[in-house]
């Protein structure tokens, strides 16, 4: 009996203290990092993102085309959605991490657009930031720049068609958005090492306060953005 | 910003890009192939010494650098480490939780260090790239490699303007944060949506502005730069395959040391 109560206090301790180390070093985990994925699995993903990305070229290439001004913009977009994921984030924790602005940039700019805009930001965070790689690239593409974004699109557009506030839809898709991307993460590096499950746990855990963290700022931005750039946002056709 | 800096001033900075992307991707594609402790290790070691002795960076720099994905590195490490196993199973270390072990057997140690190191490699070729080669020359690059002039366009264009706006958000975030803007949690989310949209608003206004500019000086869709002067540097193809040659031969002495 005493045995067995000194255990649980042992792991007790032990998973706080592992909690602990996970809050953090939480910073860069997001980002599958270089050489975390076998060859195969690394080209695997980058053929499942070739489609959306080529869709998301021409779309660009439309809109271009149409407006020689949005080249500009959208890279000023681009721009602005790397500057985004590399502010630190304030956490419940007391911790710091990163926003990944999945959700806003596809409220903002449609999912198709962050597809592309988001593989040029990842591969600049890769080669400047050291977060993620060039061989991992095909994998958070597909999580933070395909998967995400139209999770939040989707659910924006829904709650919108629904009448739902403007906050609260922009709040669910901004969290979710986040949320779904560690999903897919978890499921990414789980399939290859097993324990899908262990990594679904840890991020669920870390990120549940990060993905609220977000949502909230997402609200504010979006709270300023239609206050002061009404037109803005309809040229973007957000509104 | 990041690797950039030491990027320009590299030794190895007025080398035509090409065969410095050719050594990084082929020591980073055996790397991930060899798939073994040793091969990591030796590849990391490698770039470390052509980036230092060839490009002039401090080790310590060097070292500084590679800790950056340590974070994530370990976390997944301790998460492909730990397995529970049924009581009686012959473990390195664990804790018992009910009926059930928590912990790691040698096997599971030996997976986690292989990946860590295989890992570790690869960052490092990456490594060999970002901090000899500026992003510019990389776009370049990509431009003879035949990638959508219009996606290279955009790349270049961002790169531009990712400086141009951290600068605004360092200014913005220095103003509230000397206006006490990020203490509590409250504040600091308020302060931090004030400071993203007003970055974003500038941007947009910015980018409205310098489209105003180039067409009043005859833009008409694309913006063409002259390349830089390179030298070839052929002489890194022998050195690519040296490397390539080091990784292989390594991962042959650990199978017959194995085996």
């Amino acid at each position: 009996m005493r045995q067995s109560k000194l255990n649980q206090i042992l792991l007790t301790v032990g998973m706080l203290a592992a909690l602990a180390g996970v809050f953090a070093v939480n910073a860069g985990a997001m980002h599958i990092a270089e050489g975390y994925l076998p060859v195969n699995w690394c080209l695997l993903w980058g053929a499942v993102c070739i489609p959306f990305v080529v869709a998301g070229f021409f779309s660009i290439k439309k809109r271009i085309d149409q407006a020689p001004r949005a080249k500009i913009l959208l890279a000023m977009c681009g721009a602005f959605a790397f500057v985004l994921s590399a502010l630190k984030i304030p956490s419940f924790s007391g911790s710091c991490s990163h926003p990944t602005g999945v959700g806003l940039g596809a409220i903002l700019f449609g999912p198709l657009t962050m597809t592309v805009l988001g593989l040029i930001v990842l591969l600049f965070q890769a080669l400047l930031l050291a977060h993620g790689g060039i061989t991992t690239l095909g994998a958070n593409t597909f999580s933070m720049a395909v998967a995400g974004p139209i999770l939040s699109w989707a659910i924006y557009k829904l709650l919108r068609k629904v009448n739902a506030p403007a906050s609260v839809a922009v709040f669910a898709a901004a969290a979710l958005g986040d949320l779904f991307t560690y999903v897919v993460t978890s499921l990414q590096l789980g399939i290859v090492n097993g324990g899908t499950v262990k990594f679904l746990t840890i991020f669920a855990v870390t990120q549940v306060p990060l993905a609220i963290a977000e949502g909230l700022l997402t609200v504010v931005i979006f709270n300023v953005l239609e206050k002061y750039s009404r037109a803005q946002l309809q040229e973007l056709r957000v509104l | 910003m990041g690797t950039d800096r030491y990027a320009y001033q590299s030794r190895l900075r007025r080398v035509s890009p090409l065969p410095k992307l050719a050594l990084a991707a082929v020591a980073l594609v055996v790397c991930l192939c060899c798939d073994s402790v040793w091969v990591g290790l030796v590849t990391v070691l490698m770039m470390g010494v052509l980036i230092t002795a060839l490009g002039g960076l401090p080790v310590t720099v060097y070292l500084h650098f590679l800790k950056v994905p340590l974070a994530f590195l370990v976390i997944g490490g301790i998460t492909i480490l730990i397995h529970s196993y049924p009581a009686g199973t012959a473990v390195v270390a664990a804790l018992p939780v009910g009926e059930r072990l928590w912990g790691f057997t040698a096997h599971d140690l030996y997976q986690a260090a292989r990946l860590f190191c295989k890992a570790l490699g690869a960052v490092g070729c990456m490594y060999f790239l970002s901090l000899n080669t500026p992003i510019t020359d990389l776009t370049m690059a990509l431009e003879k490699l035949h990638v959508p002039r219009l996606l290279v366009e955009l790349m270049e264009l961002i790169y531009r303007f990712i400086f141009v706006l951290a600068e605004t958000a360092a200014n913005i975030r220095l103003a509230q944060e000397s206006r006490l803007g990020y203490q509590g949690f409250r504040r600091s989310v308020n302060s931090l949506g004030t400071l993203s949209s007003m970055v974003f608003l500038r941007a947009w206004r910015k980018g409205q502005s310098i489209y105003t500019a180039l067409e009043s000086r005859g833009y008409t869709g694309s913006l063409t730069t002259l390349a830089g002067d390179y030298t070839p540097g052929l002489w890194l193809l022998p050195l690519t395959a040296g490397v390539a040659g080091g990784q292989m031969l390594v991962f042959c002495l650990e199978r017959m040391a194995v085996g």
